[in-house]
């Protein structure tokens, strides 16, 4: 070692540095480079002292000095003056560094007390590569238990490596595996001859009560009735998870029920109207489709998570009153308690905590019916279990599967389906299957017997309220304003009014009648209040062009007494509108050309409105919707074509899945005890 | 009062606001049958309401402020030539663009990412089955052949099978027994963790607030 190494200059030996590994090149195609953004100006920091005031400082006193300068100030030591210890060190540093043909000892000063144990060394494979006598692995054993988690990667990790000769496929099991399952999920799709395993039963069982009690709570909503209907998934569970939402829902339309859509997922709100449409062809609704806003609403995104969901539970009020347009949706809701039911379909175990935590505990009448997939399963359970709120849990799709075949079945004894039940006779079974017109059953199927065993249906009472129009009041027709105390509620005025309202039914004598009507002129919405003042409530709001049966005027003919339909009326102001006379058979045809209109279209949030919500919180009611001619439609126009399938693939799936399981593992239990065996021979 | 202790402050106030009037607002029959009672369980709740509306305007503005700091962030990438960022930039236009001009039309979320993320959702049944069939070459132990096992009865117990009756039995022993014990368990830890993380952060052990 000599006095002049210089430390600065050292490094170490290339010989001994090994190549670093080669990065394997990405794909990554690159663009040609654009002309660089300009970027903003950055605030710029103070100006670094000049090198003549650098050297000032030295002159300063030590106290007055930072520690970096005092350090930078500091001549290197003659190695003359360093301790004995640290020359020898720095001795034996530099030896090794030099690559010093010496070998140190494993252990410093201890190898007198403690010494290295003779390890027999082999050629091969990394387990074999030291080969330890018993005595010696025990020791190691009795390492690694006291070491416990410091245990390091190679030394620690109980891989079990099989050697490359035998073991070593490269990726070509994985390949084989991959097709075997994709497959074994597919082949159902193309050939019913691969369907294995029952269907799912055709009504819960008995001893499960909590699905029978979800679809009950479904079935005993009355028309009319809102339903808070909440989609918790992304497109990620669709799959799994449309089949609860389309079925609810049907289940809700042809009920009369009104869903509520509400999301705290943005893409779930994006997709719940096109969910609507699918479930909602032209021949299921008398008036040619499901209406946004007068069939069913989409409330706002909910952006928190659980924060959203505590918003909802405590401001349900101001939530149900926008649409996720931002439109007004009418809704005169104040809590959830106010609702008939809330449906749940979560995708995950945390989205269903959340709903349970924030949600649940704050009702005291409605109850939260659960839908999730098996993921979420086990925590849905126990919730479902401990918590009076949550009436059941239906799981998965085969919950699925059976909750339409009961719905199904149950509409069809009221208003039976354009396709009979068919009844398909088996090689192993002579019960008929569920009324799918396109299921075939494979003679390896075992079909439960599902119609036979049911009891006879029992005529249901009809659901519509099928009030006859022969029933309904005569017209009479009213030519002129009536001077009406606004005070006084609508008991007679109700018995005077005309047929024609916002839903009048054109007939041969109303045809030809005449109305006094009022016909909105103000370039911007209007409102329609409760009283004739502006402090009154606001019960809706109307836009240029929107017509309205008069029924009166207050005593100084400044604001109209109006009809919104359904029995319900308004007041609004004289100014805003002009009073005309049409023939009935005109209002009709100006009344359905302002339903077609949606009302999220019509009517848009404005920002005097949001200001007024947090002054009056002014109520704002929209009359219900009018009863389709056809509820049972909902439900029987449902296509399951596709449900056997995935039901033959789930099971196919799943047998392959745990095939596969099965025979890697005891492929690799194999190796591990190949290797052990041949450990302990060579030992 | 520095900066710090002024952030506390603020954070120990607004959360006890919240706390008291989610617990005492909105319920009445705290306040017996007092004249009144109603009155004030609404005012009590009024505060807590306003700071629960505030937070979800915060969030929801945050999620814009996301949206364009991810435009940003793809802008500048795009001028150093990656092509990833550029598809994310026409993929955005064209989105926006298609919404515009198709008056609201949503399809191309039915017809692109639900089959996207459906098919991303369909490949983690082939990572788990062949993740299943290597475990015990990552772990040949005792635990190893538990977990292999137990894989096995739940997938084999859930077939719908009759041949397969006795393993169902035992499928749903376990899914009564350990599986929900260990979902309550989960539950409990979830419960005082939030419990515990709510009183660091009100108690001002917790800043995480001051960013």
């Amino acid at each position: 070692m000599s006095e002049d190494f210089n430390w600065l200059d050292y490094a170490e030996p290339e010989e001994s540095a090994p190549e670093p590994p080669r990065r394997r090149r990405r794909f990554a195609p690159r663009l040609p480079r654009l002309p660089q953004l300009r970027r903003p100006a950055r605030p710029r920091l103070p100006r670094l002292p000049s090198l003549p005031a650098l050297r000032r400082r030295s002159a300063l006193p030590p106290a007055q000095r930072s520690a970096t300068d005092l350090i930078s100030d500091q001549a290197e030591r003659p190695l003359d003056e360093l301790d004995e210890r640290l020359q020898l060190l720095r001795e034996r540093s530099v030896d090794s560094a030099q690559g010093a043909a010496t070998p140190q000892p494993a252990l410093y000063d201890v190898d007198e007390v403690l010494a290295t144990p003779e390890v027999a060394r082999k050629p091969g494979g990394i387990i074999s590569a030291v080969a330890l006598s018993k005595a010696q692995e025990r020791q190691v054993e009795l390492l690694k238990d006291i070491v416990g988690g410091a245990q390091a990667d190679e030394g620690g990790d109980r891989r079990v490596k099989p050697s490359r000769a035998l073991f070593s496929l490269g990726a070509a099991p994985r390949i084989l595996a991959s097709v075997m399952l994709f497959l074994v999920a597919a082949l159902p799709f193309a050939s019913s001859d691969f369907s294995q395993g029952d269907l799912p039963p055709a009504d819960f069982p008995a001893e499960r009560s909590g699905p029978a009690a979800v679809y009950n709570a479904l079935d005993t909503l009355s028309r009319g009735e809102y339903a808070l209907v909440a989609l918790e998934y992304g497109p990620t569970a669709a799959g799994e998870l449309d089949a609860f939402a389309e079925l609810v829902l049907r289940q809700l339309f042809a009920r009369g029920a009104k869903p509520l859509i509400v999301s705290s997922n943005p893409i779930a709100i994006a997709r719940a109207q096109n969910i609507i449409r699918r479930l909602a062809p032209a021949e299921a609704s008398a008036a040619g489709g499901l209406r946004a806003g007068l069939d069913y609403h989409i409330l706002r995104y909910l952006p928190g998570g659980s924060l959203g969901l505590r918003e909802l539970s405590e401001n349900f009020g101001a939530v149900a009153r926008v649409s996720h347009k931002g439109a007004l949706t009418g809704l005169e809701l104040d809590s959830l308690d106010d609702l008939a039911a809330i449906a749940l379909i979560a995708e995950r175990a945390d989205d269903l905590r959340n709903w349970a935590e924030q949600v649940a505990t704050e009702l005291r009448q409605t109850r939260l019916l659960a839908f999730t997939g098996y993921s979420a399963a086990p925590l849905a359970q126990v919730y479902a279990d401990s918590a009076d709120a949550i009436a059941g849990v239906i799981i998965g799709y085969r919950d699925a599967f059976t909750y339409g075949e009961k719905l199904q079945r149950e509409f069809s004894t009221v208003n039976p389906a354009p396709t009979q039940p068919t009844v398909i006779p088996t090689a192993t079974a002579t019960t008929p299957v569920y009324d799918e017109p396109t299921a075939t059953v494979a003679p390896s199927m075992t079909v439960p017997a599902l119609v036979t065993d049911l009891p006879p249906p029992t005529p249901e009472p009809p659901l519509a309220d099928t009030t006859p129009i022969s029933d309904l009041p005569p017209a009479t027709v009213d030519p002129g304003l009536r001077a009406t105390d606004p005070s006084a509620e609508s008991g007679q005025a109700q018995a005077e009014r005309p047929l024609a309202s916002a839903t009048p039914l054109p007939s041969a004598t109303a045809t030809l009648a005449t109305m006094r009507i009022v016909e909105v002129i103000s370039p911007r919405e209007v409102r329609i209040r409760r009283g004739p003042t502006t402090v009154d409530d606001i019960l809706r709001l109307a836009r240029a062009g929107d017509r309205f049966e008069a029924l009166g005027a207050n005593a100084d003919a400044s604001w109209y007494k109006i009809a919104l339909g359904d029995g319900l009326e308004g007041w609004i102001a004289e100014f805003l509108v002009e009073a005309k006379t049409v023939t009935v058979a005109e209002f009709v045809a100006s009344q359905a050309e302002a339903s077609a209109r949606l009302p999220d279209e019509n009517y848009h949030l404005r920002w005097d409105f949001i200001v007024s919500l947090g002054k009056n919180r002014p109520r704002i009611y929209q009359a219900p919707a009018p009863p389709a001619s056809d509820s049972a439609a909902f439900v029987l126009n449902r296509d399951r074509s596709a449900e056997i399938p995935r039901l033959a693939a789930m099971t196919l799936g799943t047998i392959a899945a745990a095939l596969v399981i099965a025979l890697g593992n005891v492929f690799y239990a194999f190796g591990a005890l190949r290797s052990r065996r041949r450990v302990s021979n060579d030992g | 009062m520095g900066a710090p202790g002024l952030s506390a402050f603020v954070a120990f106030a607004v959360g006890v606001t919240t706390i008291l009037s989610l617990l005492l607002g909105d319920n009445p029959a705290l306040f017996g049958d007092q004249p009144g009672s109603g009155e004030l369980a609404r005012r009590l709740a009024a505060p807590g309401d306003v700071l629960l509306q505030l937070a979800v305007i915060v969030v929801a503005i945050s999620l814009i402020i996301g949206i364009a700091n991810l435009l940003y962030v793809h802008v500048g990438r795009l001028a150093r030539g990656r092509f990833y960022s550029a598809v994310v930039l026409a993929s955005f236009a064209f989105t926006i663009f298609w919404y515009v001009t198709r008056r609201g039309d949503t399809s191309l979320l039915e017809a692109v990412q639900v089959p996207i993320e459906s098919a991303l959702a369909a490949l983690l049944f082939l990572s788990l089955a062949l993740g299943g069939a290597r475990v015990l070459q990552k772990r040949a132990d005792l635990w190893g052949l538990l977990f292999v096992a137990v894989t096995l009865i739940a997938l084999l117990g859930s077939l719908p099978l009759a041949e397969l009756a006795p393993l169902k039995a035992w499928n749903d022993w376990l899914m009564a027994v350990p599986v929900s014990a260990g979902a309550r368990a989960i539950l409990l830890g979830i419960a005082l963790g939030a419990v515990v993380t709510g009183l660091r952060a009100l108690l001002g052990q917790d800043r995480s607030y001051r960013g």
